[in-house]
């Protein structure tokens, strides 16, 4: 997921990773990659059938703190973001051309009050 | 008491008819056929392309699902069986690789058992022309030899979970009740006569339609009937373990066959339409202004909130 202000600058990146850890060789904390190690489960995220996951990102609107005497007021340094959220599928773990886009949407978001910290 | 022990011994005497009579019409076991020496005598003996004047859309749709190609893969399944063999066999103190030459079909069955089920009617010059042709195809890849690339992919993708797997191979699962399956049978939906070379007869294979035949490869985990066990898919253990103990009642073939629309297309995640079917989205957000605490203030914030629901029938990613 990320957040950009309305000239294109990013200011919030996060992700959340669903999916099976096996275990290597069945011992240890060591996850394996190939099926020749693989075995067993030493963690779970993938989304199991019938789940509801919901997941919760805060993102910090761009502030700034403007000193003015002994006061500080804090300003908005951009009142609008543009978020945009993407579930992809990586069959083999990486962006390596084989990755598919399952879902995309786009939101826009605005603070557009007057606002000063007081 | 006694009335609820009666109603049981009915119920086992009814089991007991049934095992007796038998479901299937497999066979005794038959004597194997020779090994298959090449690459090309396996492919002959498993080509689809027979079952093409008669199938024609079946076979179609078979031609672009991943069973078609199921060594090549995506293709990373090829380079994979590679990995397998220099990352793992040969390491391995006990595997007795320690070059090609000493690779052997029950080394490659780690990956066969569902990639190439039939290897195991082969002789291991075969599962060693198999390594040899794959590393032959990585290397005209890398040389840039376009014709070369397409003439070796094809020889692997000659290799495939083709009709006479399912429809023959691995279509009985229960051999004791079922039967052995006959080389002259094709099993599927029907009993009767087939008009095909060789294949003279048609039967009814009970586990046809159901997720237990799919079960045998998109496995439950660790494949423990190997010395060495292997791990790909867990999709058939998330199936019955979460699933079904969640109330589920639709078999692989209900969603993947025939909701889609696919037939014998059979898609994964790749595909728009299993996409759908797999996972709904929602997002909302919203803005407002978080009075955090005295160190940091008020926080104007935007709160983004992403609801995921998996439709599927087992967990997603799976591997």
């Amino acid at each position: 997921m990320t957040a950009k202000t309305k000239d294109g600058k990013e200011v919030y990146k996060e992700q959340k990773i669903y999916m099976p850890f096996p275990g290597r060789m069945g011992r240890g904390k060591e996850m394996g990659r190939g099926p020749y190690e693989k075995s067993g489960l030493l963690r779970e995220t993938s989304l199991a059938p019938g789940a509801h996951v919901h997941e919760t990102f805060e993102v910090s609107y761009p502030v700034i703190d403007v000193k003015k005497g002994d006061v500080t007021r804090r300003e908005l340094a951009a009142d609008e973001l543009k978020v945009a959220v993407k579930l992809w599928y990586l069959p083999f773990g990486e962006f390596d051309g084989n990755e598919v886009a399952w879902f995309e949407a786009e939101k826009n978001l605005d603070l557009k009050t007057e606002w000063v910290w007081h | 008491m006694k009335k609820i022990l009666g109603m049981g011994l009915l119920a086992c005497s009814f089991i007991l008819l049934g095992a007796v009579h038998g479901f299937g019409a497999g066979g005794p076991k038959t004597e194997p056929l020779p090994k298959a020496k090449t690459i090309k005598e396996l492919a002959a003996r498993y080509d689809s392309g027979k079952c093409l004047e008669c199938h024609e859309e079946v076979h179609k749709q078979w031609s672009n699902s991943l069973h078609s190609h199921s060594i090549l893969g995506s293709p990373r399944t090829a380079p994979t069986i590679i990995t397998a063999v220099d990352a793992g066999l040969k390491k391995f103190a006990y595997s007795g690789v320690k070059e090609d030459k000493d690779l052997k079909v029950e080394h490659l069955m780690i990956c066969a058992k569902c990639h190439l089920p039939q290897l195991n009617e082969a002789t291991d010059d075969v599962a060693q022309e198999i390594v040899a042709t794959i590393r032959a195809w990585q290397k005209a890849q890398k040389d840039g030899d376009e014709a070369k690339t397409e003439q070796l992919q094809e020889t692997i993708a000659s290799l495939n979970i083709g009709c006479m797997v399912c429809h023959n191979k691995v279509a009985l699962i229960h051999k004791y009740a079922d039967g052995y399956p006959q080389p002259d049978t094709v099993y599927g939906s029907k009993d009767g006569a087939h008009e095909a070379e060789g294949l003279p007869k048609m039967a009814v294979a009970p586990a046809m339609g159901e997720s237990i035949l799919c079960g045998q490869c998109h496995g439950q985990g660790p494949n423990f009937e190997f010395d060495h066990p292997s791990q790909c898919a867990t999709l058939y253990g998330s199936y019955l373990f979460s699933y079904m103990a969640h109330g589920g009642s639709e078999s692989c073939q209900d969603c993947h066959m025939r909701k889609s629309g696919l037939g014998h297309d059979i898609q994964a995640y790749k595909d728009e339409k299993m996409i759908a079917m797999a996972v709904d989205v929602k997002v909302d957000g919203r803005s407002l202004f978080w009075r955090k605490n005295k160190a940091e203030g008020v926080v104007p914030i935007g709160v983004i909130d992403v609801e995921m629901l998996n439709k599927a029938g087992h967990v997603i990613p799976d591997g």
